[in-house]
C-alpha cells in the first residue's frame, strides 16, 4: 500500500475525528454479545452501525457527519460493509488515550477494501490500523417502524432509572410485559417467571424520573427479556452521568424502539449546562436505536 | 556459606518501592544471586520460553557492611519469592518509621540462617531481615530454596554471561506509560506481536491477524549503535510500506514476541526507570529491552544498577 495508489482512486470516505473515546462510548452501547457482525452504512449524512440478532433486535448507531472534523463524502449511492463489531470497538480504542483527546482518520475503502484507520495528531508517533471488511451478509431485515396510530405511544424516562428497572427484572427474567395506560398516565413493566416483579413509572408522582409522556389508549405487549437487557446493559457512563433521558415508543404491532443520546463532545471542553431532557448542542451527540420484536402471545392486549 | 549485610535507606527505597514491585509482576519466584560486589535478581534465566529479566544493583547501591563467603568463590545464590521479601521489607519499614528514631539507629540487617522451624525434624535456609526499634526487635524470617550447587551456580553464571550480548541498535523510548497505555489495549487484538527496528530510529509494533493489522509507529526515536539515515524517498509513506521497505534494505530487523510477554517487560517501569531502549539481539534470538536510570538529580546513568529484559522470540526463523 503505497500513497500514490491509495489517491490514483478517491475513497468512498476520508473522515476525522477528534474525540474516539465518545465513538467507542456509542458503540459500545450496541455491544450485547462478545462476537457480533456489524454492517455499516455511508451516506453524506454520516455513518450509521447496524447490528441485530435472531430477526428479533436491531440497534442502530448514527453518527452523523456534524460528528466529525471533516468528512469528505466521495462515494455514489450508499456504500455498505460488514466488519466485526468487537474488532472495531478493541481497535477504535487503541487509538484513545486517556486525559487526552486523540484525532484520528477514518478511510474507506483500501486497496483490499479495507477501513483504514490512522492516528494523525503527532508526527513522530503514529498508530495505524487495516480492518478486513467483509460484504454484508443479505439486506437486513426490514424493522419498519411505524407510528401506532395518530397519537405516538412514547414515554421519556431517566436512563439509569430505565437500566435500574431493567436490571432488576433480572430476577423474574423470561419475558417481560410493558404496559402503557392514560389514566393515570403511567408505565408498568412487568415480569413473570421464578415470581412476580412489577415496576410502575407514575407519571405525574415522578415527573423527575419520567420526563414525558404520551398515551391515548391502553396498550401492552410482551418482549423477551434478553433482548429488553441488550438495549441498556452497555449503556455508556457518560449518559448516566449526563443525567440523560432516553425515549421508548412502541409502533405498530408492539414494535418497541428505544433511543439514547451519547455525547462526543471533545473530553478537553467541559460540559455546557444540561437540561433535565439531557439535551446538548445536537452537533455533538450520536444517536442509538434499538428495536425490540413484542413476543407474539395472544394473552396481550393488543391494539 | 555466609552472608550478612545491612539494607541502607536507599537500598530499602530502591527495593521496596520501585523493584520489587516491577519485579514481582515478572514472576512470583526469581533467584537471588550474592557474589562479591554484586546482587542480582534473576527471572526465567534457566527458561527459555518465559521473558527473562535481570536486575543488578552494585553491593553500595543496597548495603553497607557487606559480608559474604562461600567456597564457591563468594557466591550465593537460591531461588526466592518475591511476594515474600516484599512483604518482610515493608513490615520492617514500618516498623522503623513507627517506633522512628531516624534511620541510621535502626538498621535493617539481612542475613542468611539455617533454622529448625517448628514440626520439622531438618534444619530449613531463610533470608533473616532483623529490624532494632527503640525497644524491641522485629525478626522475620523468609523461606528460601537450598542455595544452588557449585554446578547450578555455574550454570547460572553461563546463563547470565550469554544474556549480556547487546543488540546492534538500540532504540530509545521515552515514554513507557504511551507504550504501555497502547500494548494494554492491543492485547484485546490478538497475540503475536511483530516488533521491529530500524536503523533510522523507528520502532513499530503491530499486531497482524486474518482480519486486522493494528500497530503503532514511533519514529525519530534516539539511535545507539548502528545508525543510518532514511532515505528521503521513504519519509512520506506509510508506516507499514517504511518498515517494510527497511527491513528489505536491511537497515530493520523484525521479530515476533508474546504481547503478553511484551505487556509483562513494559512492568518494568514500575521500577521507575529514566527511559528506556529497544533491541534486537543479533540474529534476531530475542528481543531485548533495557532500562536506564539516572542517578538522582542528573542525566548521568546511574551505573550501580541495571534492569534488562529479554523477551523470547516466537519463530526465530522467520527473521
Amino acid at each position: 500500500m503505497s500513497s500514490s495508489a491509495m489517491e490514483a482512486e478517491a475513497p468512498d470516505l476520508v473522515c476525522q475525528l477528534d474525540n474516539v473515546q465518545g465513538i467507542v462510548d456509542a458503540l459500545t452501547a450496541v455491544r450485547w454479545k462478545r462476537h457480533q457482525d456489524a454492517v455499516l452504512e455511508l451516506s453524506e449524512h454520516g455513518v450509521v452501525l447496524i447490528v441485530e440478532e435472531t430477526r428479533c433486535l436491531q440497534a442502530k448507531v448514527y453518527l452523523q457527519r456534524e460528528l466529525f472534523i471533516r468528512y469528505e463524502y466521495g462515494a455514489q449511492g450508499r456504500p455498505r460493509f460488514g466488519v466485526s463489531l468487537g474488532l472495531l470497538v478493541d481497535c477504535l480504542n487503541t487509538f484513545s488515550v486517556p486525559g487526552r483527546s486523540s484525532m484520528i482518520e477514518i478511510r474507506y475503502p483500501g486497496p483490499d477494501m479495507q477501513l483504514l484507520l490512522k492516528s494523525v495528531d503527532s508526527l513522530d508517533a503514529c498508530i495505524y490500523a487495516e480492518i478486513r471488511t467483509r460484504i454484508p451478509d443479505t439486506i437486513s431485515w426490514d424493522y419498519n417502524f411505524e407510528p401506532a396510530g395518530s397519537t405516538p405511544l412514547s414515554f421519556t424516562v431517566k436512563s439509569a432509572a430505565l437500566k435500574e428497572a431493567i436490571d432488576d427484572l433480572e430476577w423474574p427474567g423470561s419475558s417481560i410485559q410493558i404496559m402503557l395506560q392514560p389514566v393515570p398516565p403511567s408505565v408498568t413493566f412487568r415480569g413473570e417467571g421464578h415470581g412476580d416483579l412489577q415496576i410502575d413509572f407514575m407519571y405525574y408522582a415522578n415527573t423527575d424520573l419520567l420526563i414525558a409522556f404520551s398515551c391515548d389508549r391502553q396498550v401492552s405487549y410482551r418482549y423477551k427479556y434478553k433482548f429488553l437487557r441488550a438495549t441498556t446493559s452497555n449503556i455508556p457512563s457518560s449518559v448516566i452521568k449526563d443525567n440523560r433521558g432516553s425515549k421508548l415508543t412502541i409502533g405498530r404491532g408492539g414494535m418497541l424502539k428505544v433511543q439514547h443520546l451519547v455525547s462526543v463532545s471533545r473530553q478537553s471542553i467541559p460540559h455546557p449546562h444540561i437540561d433535565s431532557a439531557g439535551y446538548q448542542q445536537p452537533s455533538r451527540i450520536a444517536y442509538i436505536e434499538f428495536f425490540v420484536k413484542p413476543e407474539e402471545d395472544e394473552d396481550t392486549v393488543n391494539d | 556459606m555466609k552472608f550478612k549485610a545491612y539494607l541502607t535507606e536507599n537500598g530499602v527505597n530502591l527495593l521496596e518501592k520501585r523493584f520489587l514491585p516491577a519485579l514481582d509482576k515478572m514472576g512470583k519466584i526469581c533467584h537471588l544471586y550474592l557474589t562479591r560486589d554484586h546482587t542480582m535478581f534473576l527471572h526465567n534465566l534457566l527458561n527459555g520460553d518465559e521473558v527473562q529479566s535481570i536486575a543488578q544493583f552494585r553491593k553500595e547501591a543496597l548495603f553497607d557492611d557487606y559480608r559474604i563467603s562461600s567456597q564457591n568463590e563468594n557466591r550465593i545464590a537460591f531461588t526466592v519469592d518475591i511476594s515474600l521479601l516484599h512483604r518482610a521489607i515493608r513490615s520492617s519499614v514500618s516498623i522503623c518509621t513507627e517506633f522512628g528514631s531516624g534511620p541510621t539507629q535502626n538498621r535493617l540487617q539481612i542475613k542468611l540462617v539455617k533454622k529448625l522451624p517448628p514440626n520439622c525434624t531438618q534444619p530449613m535456609p531463610f533470608l533473616t531481615f532483623e529490624t532494632k526499634g527503640y525497644k524491641s526487635a522485629v525478626i522475620q524470617d523468609v523461606p528460601i530454596s537450598k542455595p544452588l550447587s557449585r554446578d547450578q551456580v555455574l550454570e547460572l553464571q553461563t546463563a547470565l554471561d550469554m544474556a549480556q550480548d547487546l543488540p546492534q541498535t538500540l532504540v530509545q523510548v521515552q515514554d513507557l506509560n504511551q507504550l504501555q497505555n497502547f500494548v494494554d489495549r492491543l492485547k484485546h487484538v490478538g497475540d503475536l506481536l511483530d516488533v521491529s527496528i530500524s536503523k533510522y530510529g523507528d520502532l513499530y509494533v503491530q499486531i497482524s491477524t486474518t482480519l486486522i493489522t493494528l500497530g503503532a509507529e514511533f519514529r525519530k526515536l534516539l539511535v545507539i549503535g548502528e545508525q543510518s539515515d532514511e532515505p528521503a524517498e521513504d519519509r512520506n509513506l506509510s508506516a507499514q510500506t517504511r518498515s517494510v521497505r527497511a527491513i528489505s534494505r536491511g537497515d530493520a530487523q523484525s521479530v515476533q514476541v508474546n504481547v503478553k510477554h511484551f505487556a509483562k517487560s513494559l512492568h518494568c517501569h514500575l521500577a521507575k526507570p529514566d527511559c528506556a531502549f529497544y533491541g534486537i539481539a543479533p540474529q534476531g534470538a530475542c528481543l531485548t529491552v533495557i532500562f536506564q536510570f539516572f542517578i538522582a538529580g542528573s542525566r548521568q546513568t546511574d551505573k550501580s544498577i541495571s534492569l534488562h529484559c529479554r523477551l523470547p522470540v516466537l519463530d526465530p526463523g522467520s527473521s
